[in-house]
Parts: C-alpha cells; structure tokens; sequence
C-alpha cells in the first residue's frame, strides 16, 4: 500500500521538478518566439507607427481591425512585389538546383585538382552577402568586366546598363544569387550522392543499365529525400533575398527588381506604417512556416530511416 | 551455361599484386567455390569476372568468348552481393522486372518472366511488398531472382551469407545449393568460410596471397591438401603438422620429431618419396584421425587444453612449435596436465616437405 503510494506520487514530483527547472528556459523561448509574435500580431491589427508619439503598447487606442489586411488584399505594389518575388525563386532554385546537381555528379568521381576546385567551389557561399552584393554592382556596372568581357567575346564594344534597364537588372540580381547559392544546392546535393549505395548502382550496371538510366532509377529515387530538403532550404531563403539584391539595385530601377523583403523594408524605414509591415510580415511568416513544416517533415524521416 | 577459363591472369593495384598468374578452369553448370582468408585475391578474381576490374594481364574466357573490353552490363553475368544490394526503394515485382524493364521489354513480356521467376522462388505472394522491409533469406531470393530473370549464363556468388547469423547460415546453404540445382548454372562462389564452400561446391579453389593453392573437390582438398597452407587452412581445426627429419629404422621409414621421438613408420607409398627428401619435412595428420594408444606407440604429449564443443571434444596436446589437437568422442577422460599417448591412423599421414611447403605424393 505504502509502496503503491510512493510509486504515485514519485513521477509527479519529477514532473514538477522537471517543470521548474525548464521553466528558465520556457520563459525564454516565451520571450524569444511567442511574445514577439503575439506583439506583432497585436500592432498588424492597428495604425499604430513610430511617429505616433505613442508607445506600441498604447496601439490599441489606433485599433483599426483588420483594416491592414484588406489594404494587404488591394495593395498592387505588394501583389507585384510578391510576383516578382515568385519569378525570382522560379528562375533561380531550379537553376541551382540543376547547376549543383551536375557538379555534384561531376565531384562524385575523382579527377585531378578535385581538392582545389572543391574549395574554390564553395568560397562564393561563403562571401558575406552583402560584399557579394558590392561585387556583382561593380561588374554590371556599364563599363564594368561583364560588359568588358561581352565586348572582347563579340568584337563591338558593349557598353549595356544592366542594373538601369528592369529586364536586365532582374537577370543580373539573379546571377548573383545564382552565383552566391549554387555552391550550398551542390554541397548538400553532393552529400546526398555519395550516400547511394554503390553496390546498387553496380548492381543496376551489371542488369543492363546505361547511366541515364542508373541515374533515373537509382540514384535519384535514393536521393529524392534529400533533393526535397534542399529545395526546401533554397525556396525558404530565396522568398526572402534581399541583401545582395538590395546593394546591386536598391529594389530599382524603378520598383523593377523590388521583391517583398525590399517592399516591406522600404515601408519599414521610409514609409514607417509599422501596422502595415507587421501585417505582411505575418501573412508571409504563415505561407513560409506551412512550407517550413513541410521541410521539417522531410527532415524527421530521414533521421528515422537513418536510425 | 557458360565454362568460364583463366588465363594467366594477373591484377595489379599500383605497386601492389592482388593476383598472381590465376590458371582456372571452370566447366559447364559447375558449382566453383573460390575459398581463402582475407586479402588472397578471391574477390578481386570475382569482380574481373564480372568485369568491374580490368585484369593487368591474362585472358578471361566464357566459353570460347574472349572477355576483355566487354563492359559488366554486357558480360550475361548475373552477381550476387555480399549484402544483395536490393533496390530498397522499389518493390519486389520492380526489382525482378528491373532488369528486363531497361532493356527496353515489352511490358507483356516482363510480366510473364516476373511471374515465372516469382513462382520458381516462391516470392508471388511478396511481389508486391517493399523490398526495405523483407527478412534476409528472402532479399536472398530476391538477388537471386533479379539476377536469374536475365538468364545469365554465370552466376557469381559474392560472400552471400556473411551477413547472417549462425543458426540461419545452414537453412540458407540448403536453399542455396537447391537453388543451384534448378537453375543449373555455372556458379562461382566466393566465401571465406569452409563449411560454405565444402557443402555447396562441386569444387574449391583454395587461394592464399593471389596465388591459387589448389582446385579439387571438397574431399580431395580435405584429404589430400597440395601444401601446408591448404592443410592448416581447411578443416576446423586444421591439419596438425610437425616438423621432423626423415630416418631409417628397422621398422621401415619413420620421421624423427626430435624430443618428441620418432613416428610410426611411414606407409611405403609416401616412404619412397619421403626418402628421397634431404632437408626437414611436415608430418601432418587430421585432428579427427588420431585415437588414443593405451601404453603403445606414438606421440607422448601433455593435455595443455580441453576444449569441450558439446558433440566431441578438442584436446591440445603440447605447446608452441610441437603442439597438436586431437578430436575425441565428447565423454574422453583426458584432463590438463595429464600425459596422452597418441596416433594418427596410417592412412590418414601427409608428409610435406618443410621448405617448399608442397605435400609429398605416392611415387
């Protein structure tokens, strides 16, 4: 009876030690997630802004509903922004996706100078964006080395305005971003190679297979997991590009390179409709956390079938 | 069906020799296994086979067919992986139609070979199952099925059962070679265990450091092994041999062992041959051919172990270079310290000379 008694009361003492000694780091995670979303959403219901002489928490006499989302709704800037923003992302993950999985193919067998290009490879993942920013400006420039190279390659000197025309200032932000993210696609691409069996793929050899076919049938089945995870990474961070494109063309000419992290920054600093920004802010958190979870769900599987 | 000839066949990886000058010659629905430890060349003989490897030189042979510069895909070799190498991410009816299917069959077609196979290897019910989750005796079938619905005219075998325990090891050995026989295959399995290649095979070629040791049956390789390494390889425990000289004594050929005296005369086929033998020769018998001799003669030696492995039981007898092991019925009274009178059968002695290692032949 004693025993039982002891045996009852034991795990909800441990539950409740548990709970006091976590509850530090809750309060944190509280004030780190949860409380600045609660705050966001809060202000996204009001006009509330800095200039309101007021603090946020009095925003509530500013209460508008939910007059900024049906702003949001008619807002053409910001459907434009989110467009472009699209097309952006639409261009540049399956480019580097292809781009880091042919060079992933091409680094999983051996050649000379595999080790230097390997590393020469990644360096441009690794530049700061907003130094990679500075350096794709000067080589648009008009008489920069893209234009110098066009005009050596051609015969006729080019003398383009890549970042003043709103086509071109679209690729070159692009190229960039290209550029600066193809090296992370072919990095975790090319963990993801190395990863097939070989076994399997000479297996699948020696039953007739040509090498297209291996790389239908084996390889990228084997690797569908991963390939889901990098384009997962790739389309979180690209909806969000801003700092390499922000120094190549400040979101110009014009609004033509303006994507939704350079609107809401431009509303942010210049316009200072805070209300407004947190409303975006929020209805993009919401499409990127439902593609966020989707990635997570991929993630766990893989740990569960690597256990 | 396929004979499959080696040709003085030679592989070299840079400085390194993993084969030298193989010369083998396997016939038609022959079930060949390439035995030896670790590192003696017996995969890398597979894999030139099958044509994963270039040889650095010699000619490999299917049937009359030359096979240097025929890619693997093209070779009519069905291979069988140490761990199967299954395609875990289709289902089993995938994996038996995958070979077939990239060669461009009709879809009618494949079916119908599917489902022969299928119903051959007694997989029809599991055709339709994930192959990540299948139990090792059927990813077996399966390999072997994948393989069989190309109609290979060899099958390679790659180390199949190192993968599975024990207790599961003598029901796979079974299906295996029952396998084996439906199909009637020229089959070359390589393994490092014994048992597998002395139950399975029609013959063994035993390979040490890429040189072959010898080819013949089980028994042949058993009871007649063509050098000391053979004789210490095969057989569990080996063969036991002790170094001694040959004399005359009045008795007829005997081999002096030094401190342990001399044998029991030698029968007088090897004897002839024996004699003829300047330097130090190997007196080898089986463990399993000694019997105890009551206060006769023959090699008096200390228990230095008693090894009790339930149906008989192992006894060491002596230490270092003069030391041998004896099988018993499992009831034998011999404990450590005791001394022990023992005798091989005559039949069953090997002499082999010392410093060539080659055994000694009747005339």
């Amino acid at each position: 009876m004693q025993a039982s008694k002891a045996a009852s009361v034991l795990p909800d003492e441990g539950a409740r030690l548990g709970f006091r000694l976590t509850l530090p780091a809750q309060i944190l995670v509280l004030f780190i997630a949860v409380f600045p979303l609660l705050m966001q959403l809060y202000i996204s219901l009001t006009d509330w802004s800095p200039l309101s002489g007021t603090g946020w928490w009095n925003a509530w006499s500013m209460w508008n509903s939910f007059a900024n989302y049906t702003d949001l709704a008619a807002d053409a800037r910001f459907w434009s922004a989110l467009k472009r923003t699209a097309i952006v992302m639409i261009v540049c993950v399956p480019a580097e996706f292809l781009l880091g999985l042919a060079l992933a193919t091409l680094f999983a067998d051996e050649f000379p100078g595999k080790r230097i290009f390997y590393s020469i490879l990644l360096m441009p993942m690794m530049v700061v964006p907003a130094v990679a920013g500075y350096m794709f400006f000067m080589l648009f420039q008009s008489g920069g080395p893209v234009n110098d190279i066009l005009s050596a390659m051609s015969g006729v000197p080019v003398t383009i305005a890549w970042l003043s025309d709103p086509t071109l200032a679209l690729i070159a932000v692009m190229v960039a971003d290209i550029w600066q993210w193809t090296p992370l696609m072919f990095l975790i691409l090319l963990a993801g190679l190395v990863g097939v069996p070989e076994d399997q793929i000479k297996a699948a050899t020696l039953l007739g297979a040509n090498p297209w076919q291996r790389f239908v049938t084996i390889v990228l089945p084997k690797m569908k997991t991963i390939i889901i995870i990098a384009l997962a990474i790739r389309v979180i961070e690209n909806f969000k590009i801003f700092d390499t494109l922000y120094i190549m063309t400040g979101g110009g000419p014009g609004v033509a390179t303006e994507t939704i992290s350079v609107y809401i920054y431009k509303l942010t600093t210049q316009d200072l409709i805070w209300g407004y920004v947190a409303a975006i802010a929020l209805a993009i958190l919401i499409v990127l956390s439902i593609a966020a979870v989707f990635a997570m769900k991929r993630m766990a599987r893989v740990r569960e079938v690597a256990a | 069906m396929s004979t499959i000839h080696l040709q003085n066949l030679v592989k070299k990886f840079g400085d390194f020799t993993a084969l030298k000058t193989m010369d083998l010659a396997i016939a038609d629905g022959e079930f060949m296994a390439l035995l030896g430890p670790s590192g003696c060349g017996k995969s890398t003989t597979m894999n030139m086979i099958a044509g994963m490897e270039e040889p650095t030189s010699g000619k490999i042979l299917f049937g009359e067919r030359d096979m240097a510069g025929v890619p693997m895909g093209r070779r009519g070799v069905g291979f069988v992986f140490q761990n199967y190498a299954i395609f875990t991410h289709m289902s089993v009816r995938q994996n038996l139609a995958y070979g077939p299917k990239m060669r461009g069959a009709p879809k009618a077609e494949i079916d119908r070979r599917v489902g022969a196979i299928a119903e051959m290897l007694q997989l029809t019910p599991l055709l339709d199952r994930q192959a990540d989750r299948l139990s090792v005796n059927i990813l077996q079938r399966v390999a072997i099925g994948r393989s069989a619905i190309m109609e290979p005219a060899i099958f390679l075998l790659d180390e199949p059962l190192s993968n599975v325990d024990a207790a599961f090891r003598a029901v796979m050995r079974t299906e295996l070679k029952h396998l084996q026989r439906q199909f009637r295959q020229t089959m070359v399995y390589v393994t490092h265990d014994q048992l597998e290649a002395m139950t399975m095979a029609d013959r063994i070629a035993v390979m040490d450091h890429g040189v072959l040791q010898q080819v013949g049956t089980p028994l042949e390789v058993y009871n007649n092994p063509a050098n000391v390494f053979v004789a210490r390889f095969i057989g569990a425990p080996g063969m036991n041999l002790l170094k001694g000289r040959p004399a005359e004594s009045d008795r007829g050929l005997v081999i002096d062992l030094g401190p342990l005296g001399a044998t029991p005369p030698l029968p007088v086929e090897i004897a002839d041959a024996a004699r003829r033998m300047r330097g130090e020769v190997f007196y080898g018998f089986r463990p399993e051919q000694v019997r105890l001799t009551e206060g006769g003669r023959g090699l008096s030696m200390p228990v230095s172990f008693v090894e009790r492995i339930g149906a008989r039981t192992i006894v060491h007898l002596g230490e270092g270079e003069i030391a041998v092991k004896a099988v018993f019925d499992n009831d034998v009274g011999l404990a450590i310290g005791q001394t022990a009178v023992v005798a091989p059968a005559a039949e069953a002695v090997r002499v082999f000379d010392a410093a060539s290692g080659l055994a000694l032949r009747a005339g």
